[in-house]
C-alpha cells in the first residue's frame, strides 16, 4: 500500500519537471500578450526601442544576441576543440585531471564575476590595445573598416561576445573531450599504423567520427552563450540599436531584460520585455533541443 | 619450405646467442636464401615497470609469414607492436634492445616513426575501416604520401582492391561508406589499405579472431598470395592457423620466446614440451 | 626516397607541428583566462576582505559597511531554494530510475530536464516574476527561492537518476528477496548505495545557484537592510554586487570585488568538494 503511495508521489515529482516547462511557456505568454497585440508580428523586426513613445521592437536584442553568440562560436569553438585534442591526445597523463578541472572550473565561476571582469579588466584592456589596432588594421578595406569602425569604447559588441567565447569554453571542451574518448583506441591505432601524424589522425579519423557528438557540443555551447545574461550586461554598453561595427554598444535579449525590467513602468514596457524573454526561450529551447537529440543519437550509435 | 631453410633455422636454435643477422649460409648449393628483412635482438620491453617480455631474439625472413602464438598475454601482441613502434602512443611504455629494419635499429631515438609505419602496415583483431567512403578508405593512406592524377588514383585503388580479391565485390559501391560491408569484407579492406601504401612489411594482429569462417578462410588465402610482396608477421590463436599460413613460427609463454623455428618443425617435432603441450591443447 | 615524397612529407610533418602548437596554446589560454580572473579577484578584493565585511550591514553611499545582509540573505535563500528543490528533484530522479525505467514518461522528462539544465536562468527569473511577485504585489524572499529551486531542481533529477542507474540490480533483488517492499529497498539499499553521488549532486546545485544574479534581480529584488522576513525583498550577494560594481562610488565597487571574491571562493569550494567526493566514490569501487 505505501509502495504504491511512494511510487504515486515520484510520478508526480517527474511530471513536476514537465509542468515546470509548461508554466514557463504558459507564463512567458500570457505575459508578452499585451506586447503581442500592440505589435503583433512587426515586433520582432522593429529596432526602434522608446519607453516614452511606448514604441518596442526586438531587433535590436535579437541582433545583438544572434551576433554575440554567433562570435562567440567563432572564437570558442576552435579554442574548445583545441582544448579537448590537447587533453586527449597531447596532455601527459599525470596532468590530465588537474587541467580538465581547472577548464570545468571556468563554468562554475558565477556569470557575474565574469561580467564584473569584463567591465574592469579586459574592456579597459581592450580599448587600449585590441580594438585601436583592429580599427587601423582594417582602416582601408571596404567592409572590415565598417565591422572595426571607432570610436574604442572597450565595451561593446565584440568585449561582449569575447566574454562569452571564455565562458563556453568549458561546456563545449567536456562534450567534446568525452565525445573523443569514445574513438575506438584500434581506429585511432590504424590510421597511425598508415603512418598519419596525430593532427592528421584528429582531423580525419577522430572529428568525423564523433562529428554528431561535437555539433552537439557546440550547440550546447551555443544555447549557454544564447540565455547569458550577467556577464553581457555588464559590458555590452546596453544600446538598443543595430550598429553596422562590432566595436559599438548594444544590447541582448537578455541584457535587456535585466537592466530595464524593474525600472519598467506601462504595462507595455514590461510585457515588451517578457515577450523578449518568450523568444529568448523559444531560440534556446530550439538550439538545446536538437543539441541533446544529437548527443542522444551519439550515444546510441556508440552503444551499438 | 626448402631445407636449407629448414637447416638455417635449426641451427640457430641449437646456438641461442648466434648473432642472427650475420647467419651466413654456408651450404654451397646455390638454393634462392630468404633475407633477414627484421631481426629482433635481445628485446626487452617494459609496461611502467612491468617487464612484458624478456630478451626476445628471433629473425623474419623476407617475403615470409612468421606467426607469433602463444597463450593470452605471453606478450606476441607486445611483440607485433614494437615491430612499427604502435607502443610509441602510450606514455610509459618502452622497450630495449635492438630491432633492424634492413640493417636500421627503429628503437633508435629519432627514429620517423611515420615514415616507419609506412613501411611496416598493421592489420587489427577488428576490422577498422575508417568513418569515409571505400574509396577514400584506401586512397587515404596513398595521399598521405604522394600526390598523384586521379587517373592514377583510380589505378592504385583498384590494385590494392584486385590484390585483396575485394574489387568485384565493391567496384559498383566505391562511394558508398566502408561502414556498410560485412565483417569479412571490411578486414579485407583494412588490409587493402595497408597495401595501397605499399610497405614492405604487414603486421597482421590476430586479423581473423572477429571473423566468420568463411571468411577467415579468405584472409588466410590472401596472407598466402601477398607473401610474394610482403614480409608478414601474424600474431594468432588459431594453432591451425598459423599452421597453415605461416612459413616460421614463434611460441611465447610469458614474456619469454619458447621456441622458434619453421612451422613444419615447431608443429610436427616441437623441441620443447611448453610448445608441445601448447600446441596439442593442454593448456593455453 | 623520391624528393616529392619527402616534400609533401615535410608539408604533413609542418600541419602537424602547427596544429599541435595551437592547440596547446588553446590550453593555455583556458588556463590562462582562469588564473588571471582569480588573480583579478584577489587583487582586488582580498585587501578589502575584514571583519566589518561579515558583521556590518551594506552602507549608503561613502559610508563604512559591510556585507552581513547580502551574505545574510544568499545563503537564507540558497537554503530555501535547495530544502525545496532537492526534495522534489530526488522524487522525480528516482521515479525515472526505480519505477519508471525506461517508460516513455521517463524519456520525456529525461529530455525536457536536459534541456531545462542549460535553459537561460533570466527567463526562470521571468517566470517567478509572473506566477509570484505580480499575483503577491510585492518582491519577496520567497519569490527568489523559488526562481533558485527551479535552477536546483533539474541538476538533482539529473544525478539522482545517474546514480541511481549505477547501482547493480542484483543489490535491488537481493533485498525484495528477503521481502522488503520496493520503497524500502530503494530507502535503504539504493539511496545508501549512491549516497556520495547524491550529495555530489545536490552540492553542485548549490554551487549552481548561490551564483546565480539573474533570476533574483526581479523576484527577491534587493533590500539595504537586515531584513528575516520571508515576505519581503531580501538582499542576495550576487545583485548587491552587480549594483555596487555598476555604481560610481568607489567604496561600493570596493565591496562589490570582496562580494566577487567571497562568493567566487564559496563556488568554487563547492566545486571541488563535489568533485573530490566522486572522485573518492569512483576509487572505492
Amino acid at each position: 500500500m505505501l509502495d504504491g503511495v511512494v511510487k504515486v508521489l515520484t510520478r508526480i515529482a517527474a511530471i513536476t519537471v514537465l509542468v515546470m516547462l509548461g508554466g514557463v511557456i504558459v507564463a512567458l505568454v500570457d505575459g508578452s500578450i499585451p506586447a503581442l497585440r500592440a505589435y503583433g508580428f512587426s515586433f520582432i523586426y522593429t529596432e526602434s526601442w522608446n519607453p516614452v513613445t511606448e514604441k518596442f521592437g526586438a531587433a535590436a536584442p535579437i541582433f545583438g544576441t544572434v551576433v554575440t553568440s554567433f562570435i562567440a562560436m567563432l572564437i570558442g569553438v576552435p579554442l574548445s576543440l583545441g582544448i579537448a585534442i590537447f587533453l586527449t591526445e597531447l596532455c601527459p597523463p599525470r596532468l590530465k585531471r588537474p587541467i580538465s578541472t581547472a577548464i570545468e572550473l571556468l563554468a562554475g565561476i558565477p556569470s557575474i564575476i565574469y561580467g564584473i571582469w569584463g567591465l574592469f579588466v579586459l574592456a579597459p584592456l581592450l580599448q587600449r590595445t585590441l580594438q585601436p589596432w583592429l580599427i587601423s588594421a582594417f582602416e582601408d578595406i571596404p567592409v572590415l573598416s565598417n565591422l572595426f569602425a571607432g570610436p574604442p569604447y572597450g565595451i561593446g559588441i565584440l568585449t561582449a561576445a569575447l566574454i562569452l567565447s571564455i565562458m563556453v569554453l568549458p561546456f563545449i571542451t567536456s562534450i567534446t573531450r568525452d565525445v573523443f574518448e569514445t574513438v575506438p583506441p584500434m581506429l585511432k591505432e590504424s590510421a597511425y599504423g598508415l603512418g598519419c601524424t596525430t593532427w592528421e589522425v584528429v582531423r580525419d579519423i577522430v572529428l568525423p567520427y564523433t562529428r554528431t557528438g561535437v555539433i552537439g557540443g557546440v550547440m550546447l555551447g551555443l544555447g549557454r552563450a544564447l540565455g547569458e545574461t550577467m556577464a553581457v550586461t555588464f559590458v555590452i554598453g546596453n544600446a538598443h540599436r543595430i550598429a553596422n561595427s562590432l566595436l559599438a554598444p548594444g544590447t541582448t535579449i537578455s541584457a535587456s531584460i535585466a537592466n530595464e525590467f524593474t525600472e519598467a513602468d506601462g504595462e507595455l514596457y514590461t510585457s515588451s520585455l517578457i515577450a523578449l524573454g518568450l523568444i529568448l526561450f523559444v531560440i534556446t529551447f530550439i538550439v538545446l533541443a536538437g543539441a541533446r537529440l544529437l548527443l542522444a543519437r551519439m550515444k546510441r550509435a556508440e552503444g551499438k | 619450405m626448402n631445407d636449407l631453410e629448414s637447416k638455417t633455422v635449426s641451427a640457430m636454435q641449437e646456438r641461442p646467442n648466434v648473432d642472427l643477422t650475420k647467419t651466413v649460409i654456408t651450404d654451397d648449393t646455390k638454393v634462392e636464401t630468404p633475407a633477414e628483412k627484421i631481426s629482433i635482438r635481445n628485446l626487452n620491453f617494459y609496461y611502467g615497470e612491468n617487464r612484458a617480455l624478456n630478451s626476445i631474439s628471433l629473425p623474419l625472413f623476407d617475403r615470409r609469414v612468421t606467426a607469433f602464438i602463444g597463450p593470452s598475454g605471453c606478450g606476441k601482441s607486445t611483440l607485433l607492436r614494437i615491430l612499427n613502434r604502435m607502443y610509441d602512443l602510450y606514455p610509459g611504455q618502452r622497450a630495449e634492445g635492438e630491432v633492424l629494419l634492413d640493417g636500421q635499429n627503429i628503437l633508435a631515438p629519432g627514429t620517423d616513426l611515420n615514415m616507419l609505419r609506412a613501411r611496416v602496415g598493421m592489420v587489427f583483431q577488428k576490422p577498422t575501416p575508417f568513418p569515409m567512403s571505400i574509396y577514400d578508405n584506401i586512397a587515404y593512406g596513398i595521399r598521405l604520401y604522394e600526390k598523384l592524377p586521379k587517373s592514377e588514383m583510380n589505378d592504385r585503388v583498384e590494385d590494392a582492391l584486385k590484390r585483396t580479391a575485394l574489387w568485384d565485390e565493391v567496384k559498383d559501391k566505391l562511394n558508398a561508406s566502408g561502414l556498410g560491408l560485412s565483417g569479412g569484407q571490411q578486414q579485407r579492406l583494412c588490409i587493402a589499405r595497408s597495401v595501397a601504401v605499399r610497405p614492405s612489411v604487414l603486421l597482421l594482429d590476430e586479423p581473423t579472431s572477429a571473423l566468420d569462417p568463411i571468411s577467415t578462410a579468405k584472409i588466410e588465402e590472401l596472407i598466402y598470395q601477398l607473401k610474394t610482396d610482403y614480409t608478414i608477421a601474424i600474431v594468432t590463436h588459431n594453432m591451425q592457423q598459423a599452421a597453415r599460413a605461416s612459413d616460421f613460427s614463434a611460441f611465447m609463454y610469458l614474456g619469454d620466446l619458447v621456441e622458434y623455428g619453421t612451422t613444419d618443425q615447431l608443429f610436427t617435432k616441437p623441441r620443447e614440451t611448453r610448445t608441445e603441450d601448447y600446441i596439442t591443447g593442454r593448456f593455453g | 626516397m623520391n624528393p616529392a615524397v619527402l616534400k609533401q612529407y615535410a608539408r604533413r610533418k609542418r600541419s602537424h607541428k602547427i596544429a599541435m602548437v595551437c592547440s596547446f596554446a588553446a590550453a593555455a589560454l583556458g588556463l590562462l583566462a582562469l588564473a588571471w580572473i582569480l588573480a583579478t579577484l584577489f587583487a582586488k578584493g582580498f585587501g578589502g576582505l575584514n571583519w566589518a565585511v561579515f558583521s556590518e550591514m551594506t552602507p549608503p553611499p561613502g559610508g563604512e559597511g559591510g556585507l552581513l545582509n547580502p551574505i545574510f540573505g544568499s545563503i537564507v535563500q540558497t537554503v530555501v531554494a535547495t530544502l525545496i528543490g532537492t526534495p522534489i528533484g530526488m522524487l522525480a530522479g528516482t521515479f525515472m530510475a526505480e519505477y519508471g525505467r525506461n517508460t516513455k514518461l521517463t524519456m520525456v522528462v529525461r529530455f525536457i530536464n536536459d534541456v531545462l539544465l542549460s535553459a537561460p536562468s533570466i527567463v526562470v527569473g521571468l517566470f517567478v516574476y509572473e506566477i509570484m511577485v505580480r499575483p503577491m504585489g510585492h518582491f519577496s524572499a520567497w519569490a527568489g527561492s523559488v526562481a533558485l529551486a527551479i535552477l536546483v531542481l533539474p541538476v538533482v533529477v539529473r544525478t539522482t537518476e545517474d546514480m541511481l542507474l549505477l547501482v547493480p540490480d542484483s543489490l535491488r533483488e537481493a533485498a525484495s528477496a528477503l521481502g522488503a517492499p520496493r520503497w524500502m529497498v530503494i530507502q535503504q539499499i539504493c539511496y545508501r548505495a549512491a549516497r556520495a553521488g547524491l550529495i555530489t549532486g545536490i552540492l553542485l546545485a548549490i554551487a549552481r545557484i548561490s551564483g546565480e544574479t539573474a533570476p533574483l534581480l526581479f523576484t527577491s529584488l534587493n533590500n539595504q537592510f537586515w531584513s528575516t522576513d520571508m515576505n519581503a525583498p531580501m538582499a542576495n550577494l550576487p545583485v548587491v554586487i552587480f549594483q555596487f560594481a555598476l555604481s560610481p562610488y568607489e567604496d561600493w565597487q570596493r565591496l562589490a570585488w570582496v562580494g566577487a571574491l567571497i562568493i567566487t571562493l564559496a563556488v568554487l569550494s563547492l566545486n571541488i568538494a563535489a568533485r573530490a567526493l566522486s572522485a573518492q566514490r569512483a576509487s572505492d569501487r
